[in-house]
């Protein structure tokens, strides 16, 4: 089954086009990696795919349905999540709130005027659970600004991962981080279940084929290569665009 | 805290073991303090709690959410002249009829101005939030029906009547009636801000992208929270109508927009009781300096400013809430 398909999605930002007529489509359980030199229009797309821009042309389908127009939140409680390419989390506020924020974003109380947000048990224990899964159940009074930059790209992963997405778009979830950091996160990603989709955009090499089942290799918004990472590294074009930067 | 590590039935954390005693010790001087005072030091205490009421509701909006409103006079004139137009047209000053339409009138105009404004944010918005409240101003200048023959403004108020024969209320009675209202309103408040809703203003203060992206209808939040700050700001200018027995058009305009920001901003943004603190300085300040130098109070104002500013950046009521606690610290370690 399809989780994601784009259909000749287009963006243009006044005469430049930032992704141009792409297509694809992402199986349920699959792992895709985009990569791309800077500048290509990686996170435009994801921009797109998860609605913080709207669409120039082309549709967008999320497990079956049409999600071109629907804005970002209603497309979260479809099933997305993602984590950004600069820490989004609050920074001003305590590691606890910022677990309670994540996990009650797709409840139907996150309207509730009157009640404590302490007084709906199941989603306390789970963000319980989910810090201490994440090993920072000790520091839940910390700001998260107090935080490691590595501590804080763990709980962002997290948190995403706690709202138990069917997408999970991750926006170089590498970036900054030390080497032990970066292997944390693919053995993260390699051991989520086969029911959630995985995209990920990176440049982190390591990251890129230690995860990636499927590469899209995109450059000045277009996909110039699609395939399984053998044939990814053997195709000469993105040898010379992309591969070849790297040496 | 180490220790609160261990046992977790729900989440332990300091918000939750609220320390009651500085808000108990709080209303209680409210409710003891006027019996020893003048009828005029009382109808300034009054004052101070419409203020408090007007800077808290507006500091959902402006510290919670994050929405820089400079138009909250508007709602708070709003309920004013609904208790003016009343007295003026209808010859009435019966509480239980001007309170609630003052609050439905008031929230009208912030659900109406609430989907012009929001259309933008950020500076524009207090551009926006700003016209719409000078459009009040003016039409409030302009328009004969809300203004008493031959002056600007309905003058003439009084206190409410509460239709129960042989009752009338006084100074001392109305500040009591006027510390109810507060004291519930705060009440309502310290649950909103607590509740899930609440915390959601935060984040969309603190992150609206990524609040989208976790599921929240930001839009709708925004709205929530100005309208519901705009009907709290409703509740303190009907109280003002009857406190003040004359509603005239700067009620509407920046002048009284920009005292529930400057409560907030030196008692405490983000805080609940903040901008209670902000409102009692500022209120305290310009009566001594309208007795020793009445016009040099924005003067003064000005500086008063400045030094919280510089000195106590997250508000003097944050600042004394530390060493409260410091203090609290220091009694309780040497306890033990």
């Amino acid at each position: 089954m399809e989780a994601l398909r784009v259909e000749g999605l287009s963006k243009n930002f006044g005469g430049v086009s930032a992704v141009d007529n792409v297509s694809f489509s992402v199986e349920v359980g699959e792992r895709l990696v985009i990569i791309g030199p800077n500048g290509a229009g990686k996170t435009t797309l994801f921009n797109l795919i998860n609605g913080q821009l709207p669409a120039t042309s082309g549709r967008i389908h999320f497990l079956g349905e049409d999600i071109t127009t629907i804005p970002t939140h209603r497309r979260a409680h479809r099933g997305q999540a993602r984590a950004f390419q600069i820490i989004s989390l609050f920074l001003n506020l305590s590691v606890l709130d910022n677990g309670l924020l994540a996990l009650h974003g797709t409840k139907p109380y996150r309207f509730k005027l009157f009640r404590s947000i302490n007084h709906y048990k199941v989603i306390s224990d789970k963000v319980q659970d989910t810090l201490r899964a994440l090993e920072l159940w000790e520091k839940r009074d910390e700001l998260v600004k107090n935080l490691s930059y590595g501590e804080q790209r763990r709980m962002e992963i997290g948190l995403g991962l706690a709202l138990q997405p069917k997408l999970l778009l991750l926006d170089e979830p590498s970036a900054g981080l030390t080497m032990e950091e970066c292997s944390g996160i693919i053995d993260m990603i390699k051991n989520l279940g086969s029911d959630i989709t995985v995209v990920v955009v990176d440049h982190d090499m390591d990251l890129v084929f230690g995860v990636a089942e499927r590469i899209i290799v995109l450059h000045y918004g277009q996909i110039i290569a699609d395939g399984a990472p053998e044939e990814i590294q053997a195709d000469p074009r993105v040898r010379e665009i992309y591969l070849g930067i790297e040496e | 805290m180490k220790t609160a590590n261990q046992q977790t039935p729900t989440i332990p954390r300091q918000g939750q073991m609220i320390n009651l005693v500085p808000y108990v010790a709080g209303v209680l001087i409210l409710v003891i303090l006027p019996v020893f005072l003048s009828s005029y030091s009382q109808s300034v205490m009054t004052r101070f709690l419409i203020f408090a009421l007007f800077a808290t509701g507006y500091n959902l909006a402006f510290g919670y959410a994050g929405l820089i409103s400079l138009g909250h006079a508007a709602y708070f004139g709003a309920g004013g002249y609904t208790v003016a137009v009343l007295k003026l047209h209808y010859g009435s000053d019966l509480f239980w009829i001007c309170t609630p339409l003052g609050i439905l009138i008031a929230t009208i105009i912030a659900a109406i101005f609430g989907i012009i404004a929001l259309r933008v944010s950020g500076i524009y918005f207090l551009l926006v939030t700003f016209a719409l409240g000078q459009l009040l101003y003016s039409v409030a200048w302009n328009v004969s029906w809300l203004n008493t023959p031959g002056m600007q403004g309905v003058s003439g108020l009084s206190l409410p009547t509460f239709g129960i024969a042989g009752f009338t209320l006084n100074t001392t009675s109305f500040y009591y009636l006027v510390l109810l209202v507060s004291l519930i309103c705060f009440y309502l408040l310290f649950r909103i801000v607590n509740s899930p809703f609440g915390h959601a203003l935060v984040g969309i203060r603190e992150g609206e992208d990524r609040m989208r992206s976790l599921g929240y209808n930001t839009w709708l939040y925004k709205y929530l929270a100005f309208v519901i700050s705009g009907a709290f700001s409703g509740i303190a200018g009907v109280l003002f109508g009857y406190y003040n027995y004359l509603i005239s058009p700067t009620h509407l305009g920046v002048g009284t927009s920009f005292l529930p920001m400057c409560m907030a901003i030196i008692g405490g943004v983000g805080t609940l009781l903040g901008p209670v603190i902000g409102a009692a300085v500022i209120i305290f300040v310009e009566l001594y300096a309208s007795i020793m130098t009445p016009e040099r109070w924005p003067l003064i104002l000005g500086g008063l400013f400045v030094v919280a500013i510089m000195f106590a950046r997250e508000g003097i009521g944050v600042y004394l809430w530390r060493l409260c606690n410091k203090v609290g610290h220091y009694y309780g370690s040497t306890k033990s």
